[in-house]
C-alpha cells in the first residue's frame, strides 16, 4: 500500500536522535527518506555499540530503529564535488532536513538561501539546540537542555535530587515537532508554490513538553507550580501513587463523598468511613498527609493485583504501576501497533521495536525495513534519481566525494 | 493530482496561514487532545470549539487542582488559545441538529475518550467518516482503538503507570514519579496525524480517521529506554538506579553544587572532552589515574565520580556555568521554572511569550516550539470564554437568522 506521503523525498542530513526521529516519522508514512552520511563512520550513531555510549545487545538497536524505512547516500560534503551531487538532489526534492549546525551547513554551501536558490519549493528544516535567535552558542544534548526546562528539579519527593525524563526524551519531542512543522511548510508550499525554512529546537520542544507544570509558572510566577511536592500533600489524595504489598497502584479517583465511600467500601478498614478527618471533600483536601497514611496503611497489606480487581469491579480507575517488561506483554501495546516484531539482517531475526503511535485507517504506516547500511544505495541514487552515468560516478569515487 | 486545498473555514479563514481554511471541529473534553486542537489553530486554522453551555469543565479539577473560586485554570489558556468557542447542548436534538450542521462542513474533527464512551455519544469517528467520506476525525484515546482495555478511563496517570517508566525516573527506594510528559506527545501525536491526513485529503479528496493515545504518547516518551528493554532486556531498565551509580561520569550525570543547585554533564566520548573538562574543573589531564576513558569509565570510575562530587560541590552552581560555557562544554545548571520564565533566549525565539490582560496584569505564557520563517505560528486570541463566539459562528459561518438563533437560546441547546 502507497504510504500518504508518497512522493514526498526528503533529504536527511542528520546525526544522533532528534533530527533522524523527524524522518523517521515521515519515512514510516511512505516519505522518499535519503539520509545523508559522511563516508567514513557515517551519522554517529552507528558507532553507539563500539564507543560504549549506551547499553546495547547484539543489533545496533539505537541507530536501526529511527533510521528505518530510509536510504542511505553516503557523501563528502567537504568537498565541492560533494557538494554538487547534494545540490543536485535539492533539485528533486521536497525537504530538506538537519540538524547539524547552522554554522556548518554555511560552510557546505547547504545553507537556506542557497538552497531555496536552487528549489525555491524547498522546505528548509533545522533541528537546532537553542533556537535559530539570541546568543547562545554551545553544544546541546537532551539532558543538558533538559535541565533549563525548569522540570527536572520540580519532580518527586521534597529533598531529592532532579529527575530526568528519560535517555532521549526531549530529542524525541524534539523530532517529531520538526516532522508537524515540515508537514505544515508542506501545506503551505501548495498555497504559495514556495518552501520555506523551519526551526524546531530541543529547547522549544523540552518547554512545551513542560507545560502541564510550566504554564501555571508562567502565569503567575507562583512557588506553588515549581517546587517538587510530596505525595503525602496532593490536593485530592484520592488521585494519587499508593504503594500495595508488591508494588504501586495509580489511583485516578475523584474527590466526591460518592467516590470516597465507593473506595471505602473495598478496604478492610470501617473506621475510614467514619472518620470525620475523611468526612467531607474540604476535609479530605485539607487532612490529606492523614489520609494518604491511612490509606498506606490498609493498602500496603494485600498485593497489587488485588485492590485492581477489587476496584476495576466498582468502576474505580486505577493501573498497576508497571515495568518495561510488563509492557512487552501488554496485548494493548501490541494490538495497536504501538510495538512490532520486524527482520533485523544484522543479526538475522526478527526483533521487537517501537511501532506505529499514530494510527491512520486509510493509509497506515509501516516498518518496511530496519535502517540502511551505510551509503547502500549511494551509486543507485546517483544514475537513477540524479542522472550520473556510470562513468561520472567513477569519476566522482576517484575524486572522493563518493566511498 | 489535486483534490484542491480545504475551504470549511470560509470567511474565518486565516489567508497567510499554513493551515489557511482548514476548519477544525474541536469536541475534546481533557487537556491534551485540547491542545493538538490549539497545535493546529496556532498554525491558522480556524478552530470552533463546541463544547457544553455552563462552566467548562476541567480534566485538572477532578485532580483537585482546578481553579480555586474566580481565578482560571492556567492551562486552559494554553489549551484553548486561538480558538472560537460555541456553547451548544448535545443533548437537545436542537443542540445536535447544529453540530451536525457544523460537521458537515468541517474539514477535521478532534474527540477524546475511549471508543466506546464516544460511540455512546454519537461521536464514533468510523461512523462520521462513513457518513461523510471527505471528513477527518481524529480520536485521541487513552489506550488506542483496539485491545481489550480500549474502554479504559483515558486517563493520564493511567497510561503513565502502564509504561513501564514511572519505576525508572526515581532514586531507588522512592515511590515512582508521574511527569505529565506522556500527555503533551500523546497531544503532538494527534496533531500530527491530522497534519498527515490533511495531507492524503487534499491529493486525494478522501478523509480518514486519525488515532492517537494516551499509552503510545508515554510509550514514545520512554522511547530509547525502552527500546534498549527491548533489544537487551535485564533488571537494568526494570528498576532505578542510584545516581552515583553510573558506567561514565562524565555523561548523563549530576553532582550537586554548592548552593543546592545540581550541575549536570553529557560528554559520552570522553576522549575528546576530558583535556578542557579536567582542566576547568582543576584536575590534572595527565592524572595518571584518569588518563585513559577505560579508566575513567572502568577500574576508576567511581573514584572520579567522588572526586567530581567533592569538586563541583565546592563552588556556587553560577560558578560552574561561568566556568563550563568560558570552555563551551557540554554541561549545564538544572534550573526551575524561573529559569525560562525569564530567560531571553526562550522569548527570543518565541518559546515563552510576554502577555498582558486585564485579568492577569502581565504575565508570560508558553509560545510556540515550531519556528516557521514565512508562515509562523502566531497568537490572534486567547482562549475564549464558554459560548463566546456563538452568535458569529452560527451567523457568519452557518448563515443562521437572528430568528433562528433566538430559538435556539429559548429552547436552551445553544448559550
Amino acid at each position: 500500500m502507497p504510504g500518504v506521503l508518497e512522493g514526498i523525498r526528503v533529504i536527511d542530513l542528520t546525526v544522533w536522535f532528534q533530527g533522524p526521529v523527524a524522518a523517521q516519522h515521515l519515512a514510516d508514512f511512505g516519505a522518499e527518506v535519503i539520509k545523508v552520511e559522511r563516508p567514513q563512520g557515517g551519522d554517529q550513531g552507528r558507532g553507539v555499540i563500539s564507543v560504549k555510549t549506551m547499553p546495547t545487545g547484539d543489533w545496533n538497536q539505537y541507530f536501526l530503529v529511527i533510521n528505518r524505512n530510509k536510504k542511505s547516500l553516503a557523501l563528502n560534503l567537504k568537498e565541492a564535488e560533494g557538494q554538487a551531487i547534494l545540490h543536485r538532489l535539492v533539485e528533486k526534492s521536497d525537504v530538506f532536513l538537519s540538524n547539524l549546525s547552522p554554522a556548518a551547513l554555511e560552510g557546505w554551501n547547504l545553507g537556506y538561501e542557497k538552497l531555496a536558490a536552487l528549489n525555491p519549493g524547498i522546505v528548509y528544516a533545522t533541528n537546532t539546540g537553542y533556537g535559530t535567535r539570541g546568543e547562545v552558542d554551545k553544544p546541546s544534548f537532551d539532558m543538558t537542555v533538559q535541565a533549563l526546562s525548569g522540570l527536572m528539579p520540580r519532580l518527586g519527593e521534597p529533598g531529592q535530587p532532579p529527575v530526568y525524563l528519560g535517555v532521549g526524551s526531549g530529542d524525541a519531542y524534539g523530532g517529531m515537532m520538526s516532522a508537524l512543522g515540515i508537514l505544515l511548510a508542506l501545506r503551505r508550499r501548495r498555497q504559495t508554490g514556495r518552501g520555506q525554512r523551519l526551526d524546531a529546537s530541543l529547547y522549544g520542544a523540552q518547554l512545551f513538553l513542560a507545560a502541564p507544570m510550566l504554564q501555571g509558572y508562567l502565569a503567575t510566577g507562583s512557588d506553588h507550580y515549581a517546587k517538587q511536592r510530596s505525595r503525602r500533600e496532593v490536593p485530592n489524595p484520592l488521585w494519587n501513587l499508593y504503594p500495595a504489598q508488591d508494588g504501586w497502584l495509580s489511583l485516578c479517583l475523584e474527590n466526591s463523598d460518592a467516590a470516597w465511600l465507593r473506595l471505602c467500601g473495598s478496604l478492610d478498614s470501617p473506621r475510614l468511613e467514619e472518620d470525620a478527618r475523611f468526612a467531607s471533600s474540604d476535609a479530605r483536601c485539607e487532612n490529606a498527609p492523614a489520609l494518604v497514611d491511612a490509606l498506606d496503611a490498609v493498602l500496603q497489606v494485600r498485593p497489587a493485583a488485588d485492590w485492581v480487581a477489587a476496584w476495576q469491579a466498582l468502576d474505580i480507575p486505577v493501573s498497576p504501576v508497571r515495568t518495561f517488561e510488563e509492557l512487552e506483554a501488554d496485548p494493548q501495546a501490541w494490538e495497536n501497533d504501538y510495538l512490532l516484531s520486524t527482520w533485523c539482517e544484522a543479526v538475522q531475526r526478527e526483533v521487537k521495536v517501537r511501532g506505529l503511535p499514530v494510527g491512520l485507517s486509510e493509509t497506515p504506516g509501516q516498518v518496511a525495513k530496519l535502517g540502511p547500511e551505510l551509503g547502500e544505495h549511494t551509486e543507485l541514487l546517483l544514475t537513477e534519481l540524479l542522472g550520473y552515468s556510470w562513468d561520472e560516478v567513477a569519476e566522482l569515487k576517484r575524486a572522493g566525494a563518493i566511498p | 493530482m489535486s483534490a484542491g486545498l480545504a475551504s470549511g473555514a470560509g470567511a474565518f479563514s486565516e489567508p497567510a496561514a499554513a493551515l489557511s481554511g482548514v476548519l477544525l471541529v474541536d469536541l475534546s473534553r481533557d487537556f491534551g487532545f485540547a491542545v493538538s486542537a490549539a497545535m493546529l489553530a496556532d498554525f491558522g486554522a480556524t478552530v470552533v470549539r463546541v463544547e457544553a453551555p455552563g462552566a467548562r469543565r476541567e480534566a485538572s479539577a477532578d485532580r483537585g487542582e482546578g481553579p480555586r473560586q474566580g481565578s482560571r485554570d492556567h492551562r486552559a489558556e494554553l489549551a484553548h488559545r486561538n480558538k472560537r468557542s460555541l456553547a451548544l447542548d448535545l443533548d437537545k436534538a436542537e443542540g445536535r441538529a447544529v453540530l451536525d450542521e457544523l460537521l458537515a462542513r468541517a474539514d477535521v474533527v478532534v474527540v477524546d475518550g475511549s471508543p466506546g464512551e464516544l460511540e455512546t455519544r454519537g461521536l464514533c469517528p468510523e461512523h462520521l467518516v462513513a457518513r461523510r467520506p471527505e471528513l477527518i476525525v481524529a480520536r485521541g484515546s487513552g489506550f488506542g482503538p483496539k485491545g481489550p482495555d480500549r474502554d479504559l478511563s483515558p486517563f493520564d496517570e493511567l497510561a503513565a503507570a502502564r509504561t513501564g517508566m514511572m519505576p525508572l525516573l526515581p532514586q531507588p527506594g522512592q515511590p515512582p514519579i508521574y511527569s505529565g510528559a506522556g500527555e503533551m506527545y500523546a497531544a503532538l501525536l494527534l496533531a500530527f496525524g491530522v497534519a498527515l491526513a490533511l495531507h492524503h485529503r487534499e491529493e486525494t479528496g478522501r478523509g480518514q480517521v486519525v488515532d492517537a493515545s494516551l499509552l503510545a504518547g508515554n510509550m514514545y516518551g520512554a522511547s530509547l529506554d525502552l527500546q534498549a528493554f527491548l533489544a537487551i532486556g535485564g533488571e537494568q531498565f526494570l528498576k532505578p538506579l542510584d545516581l552515583m551509580d553510573t558506567g561514565n561520569p562524565m555523561s548523563g550525570t549530576m553532582y550537586e553544587a554548592q548552593d543546592g543547585k545540581w550541575v549536570t554533564l553529557t560528554m559520552p566520548d570522553t576522549d575528546r572532552w576530558w583535556p578542557d573538562f579536567a582542566a576547568a574543573v582543576g584536575l590534572d589531564p595527565a592524572d595518571p589515574d584518569f588518563d585513559t576513558h577505560a579508566k575513567r569509565c572502568g577500574e576508576n570510575c567511581q573514584l572520579l565520580v567522588s572526586r567530581l562530587q567533592e569538586i563541583i560541590g565546592g563552588e556556587p552552581s553560577a560558578h560552574w556555568r561561568r566556568i563550563f560555557d568560558e570552555r563551551k562544554l557540554s554541561t549545564d545548571v538544572v534550573e526551575g521554572f524561573a529559569h525560562p520564565a525569564s530567560d531571553p533566549q526562550a522569548l527570543r525565539n518565541g518559546y515563552v511569550l510576554e502577555r498582558e490582560d486585564a485579568a492577569l496584569g502581565a504575565h508570560r505564557s508558553l509560545g510556540f516550539p515550531i519556528s516557521l520563517f514565512e508562515s509562523p505560528a502566531r497568537l490572534e486570541r486567547s482562549a475564549p470564554a464558554v459560548g463566546q463566539h456563538s452568535e458569529v459562528l452560527l451567523r457568519d459561518l452557518l448563515g443562521y437568522d437572528d430568528a433562528r438563533i433566538q430559538a435556539l437560546r429559548a429552547c436552551g441547546a445553544l448559550a
